[in-house]
């Protein structure tokens, strides 16, 4: 992926949360900081470079 | 007859077939029982008492008259309360939907109705299949009906607990990361997610359009088949509905299981850095011994690593929980419980391209998945890692920060998946297992599932209640 590696303080998650329309209270705002830094973690195991024509996302059949 | 409410579905029909039960005693019978034992599980949101006996007196009539529709015809079943129904309250276990009354049916309403099945009412559920159950929400938390003292696991919890505790025949759950398989696992019943695409989705509240997948939940799994024969087919108005060929489920569960190739995933469940309870890990041992005595060939394979169909999973399943739900998150956020909320609040935070790499990664562990599993018929794996958690326990806002989920590998690739009781713990607490099987190869998993049931003991049990 191409997040940075520091995962975002919780000031940085807090100017990011304005951005998303969210009404958050400050509670709410600790555990989903917490929620997303860990899921960010997480998502280290991902792939981050794809090729252009690789693995296109937009289809999605069971059968293939 | 001793007990009609513990009568499987195939053999209550063969009952009513020849005459010798009526579906209006049958249905009598589970609304007894509800009003004397769901007071203390909590499985019911509504009960359609009236609605039930209508619905078993017509049934009645078309089977005295000649009339026969079907393995269904005069079931008592039950609908997880995410499911629409025509002038039934459909709740979503949410403040949100407390008086929301749907003018039509769900298309898997549809057909049971049309299939005879008799609705007992609406079942508790996790708040629109993704919350935990807290307090803060309208109606009791559903509890394990094997102690009382257990979650029942979710998200379709009321279904679980129901189907166990003799509270109805048969209930409709939805599975977007596990939620049929880890109810069914816990309450001790069988219940498969189907393949995706295989059960039609329309008039059921989404979660996430790309995961979500409808099915039933039975006590045993041949019922299950019953069930999915009259839910399975194409379906117009839901979008990724398959046009797949017709196939006789019910006569699945007959088939010969000698010469069957089983995929052992030891490694998704056996792992340095998630514990399996040795009891689990006893009972799968076990049902690997059962079913190679019964003919079927079981090897270990290694697929890609579990975590990377949890985080795949649970990134596509975040952020299409997150659009469906946008506007009542931004609007009435006070109005979901305190894990709902921020489960669906956290989806706001990814980005286009994140959400992008997850479903291409999805495309590359769908493809990875079917190459392991060449020349194999299913895979055998764990459902549980250990007990469900205590029902006094305050559910964790984000279950997924711990360990990976058993369930989503096969949401993530959108094959078919059933959640099969295989023992006992010392707690009392069913253990169980999941055998996933080729896309749109139900008919495999119920021939392997019901063969192993037939094998085993484990049906003559039921909560102590």
């Amino acid at each position: 992926m191409s997040s940075p590696k520091a995962p975002p303080t919780l000031e940085e998650f807090r100017a990011r949360a304005a951005l998303t329309g969210l009404t958050l209270t400050e509670e709410d705002l600790g555990h989903l900081h917490k929620g997303y830094v860990g899921l960010l973690a997480q998502m280290e195991r991902m792939p981050s470079c794809w090729a252009w024509a690789a693995e296109p996302p937009h289809i999605f059949r069971a059968d293939e | 007859m001793t007990d009609m409410t513990t009568l499987g579905i195939a053999e209550a029909g063969r009952l009513m077939a020849r005459g010798d039960l009526t579906s209006t005693a049958l249905t009598e019978a589970f609304l007894e029982r509800i009003a004397a034992v769901d007071p203390k599980v909590h499985s019911y949101i509504t009960v359609t008492a009236d609605t039930a006996r209508n619905a078993a007196r017509q049934a009645d009539m078309e089977m005295k008259g000649g009339l026969r529709r079907g393995p269904l015809h005069g079931i008592p079943i039950a609908l997880k309360d995410i499911y629409e129904t025509a002038g039934i309250r459909t709740t979503g276990h949410s403040h949100l939907k407390a008086d929301y009354v749907p003018a039509t049916d769900a298309e898997t309403v549809r057909r049971l109705k049309a299939a005879g099945a008799v609705l007992l009412g609406k079942l508790g559920t996790h708040e629109f299949a993704n919350g935990a159950m807290t307090s803060d929400q309208p109606f009791p938390a559903v509890l394990n009906p094997w102690t009382l003292k257990h979650q029942p696991g979710g998200s379709s919890s009321g279904s679980g607990a129901a189907v166990a505790a003799a509270l109805c025949m048969g209930a409709m759950g939805s599975d977007t990361g596990g939620s049929i398989r880890n109810p069914a696992g816990y309450c001790g019943v069988a219940g498969i997610k189907p393949t995706y695409g295989l059960v039609s989705r329309c008039g059921i509240f989404p979660l996430a359009f790309s995961l979500d997948t409808a099915g039933p939940m039975a006590w045993t799994v041949e019922d299950c088949a019953l069930m999915l024969d009259v839910l399975a087919g194409h379906d117009p108005n839901d979008q990724a509905s398959a046009k797949a060929p017709k196939v006789d489920y019910g006569a699945s569960v007959h088939r010969p299981i000698k010469g069957m190739r089983i995929a052992l995933a030891r490694s998704w469940y056996e792992r340095d850095d998630a514990s399996m309870t040795a009891e689990t890990k006893a009972g799968i041992d076990e049902a690997v011994r059962v079913l190679r005595d019964l003919g079927a060939i079981v090897e270990e394979v290694v697929f890609p690593d579990l975590w990377s169909y949890h985080i795949c999973g649970r990134l596509i399943l975040s952020v299409e929980a997150h659009a469906v739900h946008r506007r009542d998150i931004i609007e009435r956020p006070e109005k979901f419980g305190y894990t709902t909320r921020r489960r669906f609040q956290i989806g706001a935070f990814f980005s286009g391209e994140q959400y992008l790499s997850a479903l291409r990664f999805r495309r590359r562990l769908q493809q990875e998945t079917r190459a392991a599993m060449r020349g194999y018929d299913l895979v055998l794996m764990a459902s549980q890692w250990g007990p469900p958690e205590p029902a006094d326990e305050a559910p964790v806002i984000f279950h997924f920060l711990g360990k990976p989920s058993l369930t989503m590998p096969f949401n993530v690739t959108g094959q078919p998946a059933l959640a099969l009781c295989c023992g006992y713990g010392s707690d009392g607490l069913p253990l169980s297992f999941q055998l996933g099987g080729r896309p749109f190869d139900e008919a495999s998993v119920f021939a392997v599932g019901a063969a192993y049931e037939r094998a085993t003991t484990w049906r003559s049990r039921r909560p102590p209640l």
